[in-house]
């Protein structure tokens, strides 16, 4: 079953196009990557299919809902981690989830499990503008999955945290993924996509650009080559697809001469450079 | 409109506002000045005034005077007799009513009436016995402006004030309330709204099951909350100076709702604290200025406060709390429900432009 269904979907701010007419669908299950460079319009696609946004035109089916005609149906089945960390920070952990969970509707005994998930609970009671950045994280985290969302928005959820901080989000990430939570994911970080994305879609001035697994497009877009580092220091690129190829990696390996051996496949990043002409991070 | 939602979103901005600093000074400013003067204007109801009264045509303002149990009623011969009176027996002030005074107010007539106030006395004790006398007046005439009010400042050369609610203590419990009003209409319900959209957290509220209904609803519902919850402890501490709790509190009502709509309206146009602070004190500063008195400034000062809704709202609060029912609070009051209409309908236009 397809998560999200998404059909010519465009949303203009006067004369910007933010996202141009795009298709693609997201499986059940699934964790989908969503990647640009800023401004390419990730956040306006997440705020379109989490109700937020209106789009100019195209449609969109989230959970099986349609979100034009049916967003209060849409909302209690989604949770969405916005790029910003929107906490209430005069309220405490547990407050900020108290307040969530009179919103859903939900009973504030689930309260507990979602923050020992985050690994929070005893510091549930200090106001959240005490806490650190990855703390704010988590607590966003436990605060989308509180009422069991089937799909969970994530716009940059490592955004400007420290790499072991950024290693226990992906971990909670998966975590939600095995549960069967459906996760559309935005993220800035290659490696991050490559790591944890079942697909990734390319985004580049509001158009994808490229949609497939991170092996198909990194082998569609890489050298099929390997490159060899000789004892002597020298470096030596043989092409697979040649007929001498085996012959001639054969000879150095025999001769003793290779120190070491590298397959020549293209990162995500060489590939959305390749495919959208200008880095991530730009 | 999901009641739920609504009131999960009032709840958490009730309790939010004991630990924001900057809404919390709003919310307690008029509290605290009402604190003030409440200390620095002794409780009339424990103290009882002398007033001497000389009564030429057995009024029934004398009567109701006497069944005060804040003031000690001494007669004096003549009215010519009763300042020098005042000044004999130190007393707090007399009252000269003329014959045919009560007849003269039957016939919608403007009687003359003197009142003769000792300046031996402190300023607080001639306040309370200024108040007292001008909400007996307007209780036992039934109409707005009910006599020609002569003060006399005993040893001292006469000096008229023919208009109402002029004095510091008879426009205090009115100016608080519109105080109150002011704040939370030029503060606080915009700085709920505007705080949602600085801190990005209307997005989460956004992405819930909560609508933009819901949150304006829940925003509005703060306001009205926060609104009765001061305007209640302000009655409360000047209790004495209400005769008429009933329209009284239906002034209350509609003054709350006019403002949480002028809050909404602000809420919705404005981005961020920044912006509210700057516009919101040039509105407090606005929704204010009919409450206080015009003194030495009339005709196109009192012209020009009709254009501003509070002063209708200040006006209604004057007579109801008086105990004044008449056509004119009436129509003060349909002025405001008008003002009222008119403020939602902008609010529900700039919100609607907004989404």
């Amino acid at each position: 079953m397809q998560a999200i269904e998404v059909e010519n979907l465009s949303r203009a701010f006067n004369s910007l196009r933010a996202v141009d007419n795009i298709s693609f669908a997201v499986n059940g299950g699934e964790i989908f990557g969503f990647l640009g460079h800023n401004g390419a319009g990730k956040t306006t696609t997440i705020r379109m299919l989490s109700g937020q946004l209106l789009p100019g035109s195209g449609s969109g089916r989230v959970a099986g809902c349609d979100i034009v005609t049916e967003q209060q149906r849409l909302k209690p089945l989604i949770g969405v981690v916005s790029e910003h960390q929107n906490l209430y920070e005069r309220m405490s952990g547990r407050e900020n989830l108290e307040f969530a969970a009179r919103l859903y509707g939900i009973d504030i005994q689930r309260i507990d499990p979602a923050l020992e998930q985050v690994d929070l609970l005893d510091r549930a009671r200090d106001k959240v503008q005490h806490y650190s950045n990855g703390m704010k994280q988590r607590l966003l985290i436990a605060r989308s999955i509180l009422h069991g969302p089937q799909i969970v928005f994530l716009d940059e959820p490592t955004r400007g945290l420290d790499p072991i901080v950024g290693r226990e989000i992906r971990r909670l990430i998966v975590d939600m993924s095995k549960q069967g939570t459906t996760i559309f994911l935005t993220t800035h970080y290659m490696e991050e996509a490559d790591q944890l994305c079942d697909r990734v879609a390319f985004l580049s001035e509001g158009r994808i650009v490229a949609l497939d697994t991170p092996a198909n497009l990194k082998t569609a877009h890489g050298q099929h080559q390997v490159n060899v580092t000789l004892d002597n220091g020298d470096c030596r690129s043989i092409a697979l697809d040649g007929d001498d190829a085996g012959r001639e990696l054969q000879q150095l390996v025999s001769n003793g001469q290779v120190r070491t051996i590298h397959s020549a496949e293209a990162t995500l990043e060489d590939v959305f450079i390749e495919l959208a002409g200008r880095r991530l991070s730009e | 409109m999901k009641l739920n939602i609504v009131s999960a979103i009032t709840r958490k901005d009730v309790v939010d506002a004991f630990r924001h600093r900057y809404l919390l000074t709003a919310l307690v400013t008029p509290l605290f000045v009402a604190l003030l003067f409440r200390v620095l204007l002794p409780a009339t109801g424990d103290k009882v005034l002398t007033v001497v009264v000389h009564d030429a045509g057995s009024s029934g303002l004398i009567t109701e005077l006497r069944k005060s149990p804040q003031i000690s009623v001494v007669p004096a011969d003549s009215a010519d007799t009763t300042g020098r009176e005042v000044g004999r027996i130190k007393a707090t002030g007399g009252l000269a009513v003329p014959a045919g005074f009560d007849a003269d107010l039957a016939a919608n007539k403007q009687p003359e009436l003197t009142i003769y106030v000792n300046n031996e006395k402190t300023v607080f004790e001639q306040a309370a016995f200024r108040r007292l006398l001008d909400q007996l007046v307007r209780a036992f005439a039934k109409q707005p402006e009910p006599a020609h009010l002569v003060w006399v400042d005993v040893d001292k050369a006469a000096s008229a004030e023919t208009r109402l609610g002029t004095r510091l203590d008879q426009i205090l419990l009115p100016l608080l309330l519109i105080l109150t009003f002011g704040m939370i209409g030029a503060f606080v319900v915009p700085l709920l709204i505007v705080e949602e959209k600085e801190k990005r957290t209307l997005d989460f509220l956004l992405s819930s099951p909560a609508s933009l209904k819901d949150i304006i609803a829940g925003k509005a519902l703060t306001g009205v909350v926060y609104t009765l919850l001061i305007a209640g402890l302000l009655l409360g501490i000047n209790r004495q100076s209400v005769q008429n709790w009933p329209l009284t509190l239906l002034t209350i009502v509609l003054g709350l709702l006019f403002v949480v709509g002028v809050g909404l309206v602000i809420g919705s146009v404005l981005k961020n604290t920044m912006q509210v602070n700057t516009w919101a004190s040039l509105v407090l500063i606005v929704l204010l200025a009919p409450s206080f008195p015009s003194i030495g400034i009339t005709g196109w000062f009192d012209k020009a406060m009709r254009l501003i809704p509070t002063y209708y709202l200040s006006e209604a609060l004057k007579l109801s709390m008086a105990g004044t029912v008449s056509s004119q609070l009436w129509i003060y009051l349909a002025v405001l429900v008008g003002c009222t209409l008119i403020v939602f309908f902008a609010a529900a236009w700039a919100l609607n432009r907004r989404s």
